[in-house]
């Protein structure tokens, strides 16, 4: 057990480095979909207009708080709450680098190494549509609702795969923790490719990225709240400070789903073909480990805008078919091919 | 509604949808670097296609219909009479004038033999139109190129008489007064209608507009 000072200083880290990550990502959003559609987003606020959020944040923190007069209070104010709390929660179990030694004590950069980091991930991340559905059905109002009650039947197609591409992971692996995942990704696969799980679970990450775009209710898949057909979906009614959690919640739980990326498939803070503990000091070390499993977050945090502004929405029944006629036979047979194999090997 | 009709069937890699999705990712790749590249230059206007407003003004047409002008003549007298054929012709009912007569002494002031003593167009009111223009016997008042027009009060969104004369008067010296009109051809009068297209043709493209206006 390591100390709580220790653990405290983890969780704020972590935290405040989420916020921080969260805030500017609106700024990537907005600018990269301008530059994306010939425009220039904003660039007044500081330089290339990296100060933005900070405006939005101030704009939002001093709007009127306006509750519909026929909404239901408790539900209305719960939603967002409901709807961040789980994405900022997340997070807690991803390990964000390797460790640090400071002073002889060795700290993992981790907040916590449960052992059944797997499971907490899957069930917090299904809390945040409760979020959305309470939303929906507290503001009442036709738009909100239906946008609450897509996300549920959303949930139910794309969770199954998202559950069962993840546990070929896990038999590949045979462990929960999320570290000990990261940990064996070291070395080399196969004698030439960087042992990552990517090349051993290509279809298992090809259903993972696309459950993880229905997750973070990102286009191709934000029916909750697809504005050309439902206004704004489950946030119709909202606005201030809980409208700014809800978008909020949305870029932290795409910040964790990214994170989750590299970790299960992208070798977490792994450099191919390097092994950087021998020539790094042990502080060097950890701090280079954090920001190798930093970039390749942003390359999925940047996918995440570039898909957006690339593709579509699918509709609604196509979303469903997507789910139930391609990806859970697929996600079966991806499981059924990994036990398989690993069942060969050992 | 429904699919979409495609004479052929779709072929493997597009009924894998990820294929056609990696393409789509490669064209916006190209316009994201393209005017990532762009923007990263120095200066106003580096995107081709987006206009940095207050900074990066687009070129308006000379005979844009912005804020009006009261017209001095080449002595430097007011032009208008104060006939109120403007006020009359103006749809939104935004022209407010007061006559007065030029006294003896104040001839080099004044064209005619009256005068506005007060001229207000309320802009808050006003439509652009142009028809104060036309209606207009002595060419004294013509639409400016001003379009930014925001102000904090109602009372300042009231153009006077100063004001008017100061828009002349600016304009003038930046060079943005209005090319001048050829004639109206009167339909009929033989010599009016062969010089009319001619007239037109000399004075640029943006003449011919109000002179079909006129046939």
């Amino acid at each position: 057990m390591e100390a709580w000072g220790v653990a405290l200083i983890k969780v704020v880290f972590i935290w405040a480095w989420t916020l921080i990550i969260a805030t500017l990502m609106t700024w990537v959003e907005r600018r990269g979909s301008a530059m994306i559609q010939d425009r220039l987003g904003p660039n007044v606020c500081g330089p290339f207009g990296i100060l933005q959020p900070l405006a939005d944040g101030i704009k939002l923190f001093t709007k009127e708080d306006i509750v519909p007069e026929k909404a239901k209070k408790i539900l209305f104010a719960l939603g967002p709450i409901m709807f961040a709390l789980p994405a900022f929660s997340a997070y807690a179990v991803i390990p964000f680098g390797d460790k640090i030694v400071i002073g002889g004590k060795e700290i993992i950069l981790q907040v916590a190494d449960v052992n059944i980091g797997f499971l907490y991930i899957m069930a917090i991340g299904a809390m945040s549509v409760y979020g959305i559905v309470v939303g929906g059905w507290g503001s009442n109002n036709k738009f909100s609702i239906l946008g609450g009650l897509r996300s549920t039947a959303q949930l139910i197609s794309y969770e199954v795969p998202f559950g069962l591409a993840l546990l070929s992971v896990v038999i590949i692996y045979g462990t929960f923790s999320l570290r000990e995942i990261v940990l064996h990704q070291q070395g080399t696969f196969l004698g030439f490719l960087p042992n990552w799980g990517i090349f051993k679970q290509p279809l298992g990450f090809i259903l993972f990225i696309v459950t993880a775009y229905c997750e973070a209710n990102r286009v191709p898949f934000d029916l909750p709240e697809a504005e050309s057909e439902i206004v704004a979906g489950y946030h119709t009614e909202y606005g201030s400070m809980r409208l700014g959690l809800y978008l909020f919640g949305e870029y932290v739980n795409m910040y964790t789903l990214s994170a989750l990326m590299v970790t299960l498939y992208f070798g977490g803070w792994h450099i191919p073909y390097i092994d950087m503990s021998k020539f790094l000091g042990p502080v060097a070390y950890g701090i280079a480990s954090f920001l190798v499993f930093f970039l390749k977050t942003c390359f999925f945090l940047w996918l995440f805008v570039w898909v957006r502004w690339t593709v579509p929405r699918f509709r609604y029944d196509q979303v469903m078919s997507l789910g139930w006629k391609s990806l859970i036979p697929l996600a079966l047979l991806n499981l059924f091919i990994t036990a398989f194999l690993v069942q060969l090997t050992i | 509604m429904g699919k979409p009709e495609v004479k052929r069937d779709y072929t493997l890699g597009e009924r894998l949808y990820l294929v056609e999705i990696v393409k789509g990712l490669g064209i916006t790749w190209k316009h994201f670097m393209k005017n990532f590249r762009a923007s990263l230059q120095k200066g106003p206007h580096t995107v081709p296609t987006c206009w940095q407003y207050p900074w990066d003004k687009r070129e308006i047409s000379p005979i844009f219909r912005g804020e009006h002008m009261l017209l001095l003549d080449e002595e430097g007298r007011e032009k208008c009479v104060a006939c109120g054929m403007c006020q009359r012709v103006c749809p939104a009912k935004c022209i407010t004038i007061k006559r007065g007569k030029v006294k003896e002494g104040e001839e080099a002031k004044y064209a005619g033999k009256t005068y506005c003593a007060s001229f207000e167009i309320d802009l808050l009111r006003c439509i652009f139109c142009g028809l104060c223009e036309e209606a207009c016997n002595k060419g004294a008042i013509v639409l400016g190129q001003g379009y930014e027009l925001a102000d904090f009060s109602r009372q300042a969104c009231v153009a006077d008489k100063k004001r008017l004369i100061g828009n002349f008067l600016r304009a003038k010296e930046e060079g943005r007064l209005k090319p001048k009109r050829p004639p109206v051809p009167v339909a009929g009068a033989k010599d009016a209608k062969a010089a009319g297209p001619q007239k037109a043709k000399s004075a640029g493209g943006g003449q011919g507009k109000g002179l079909k206006r006129g046939v």
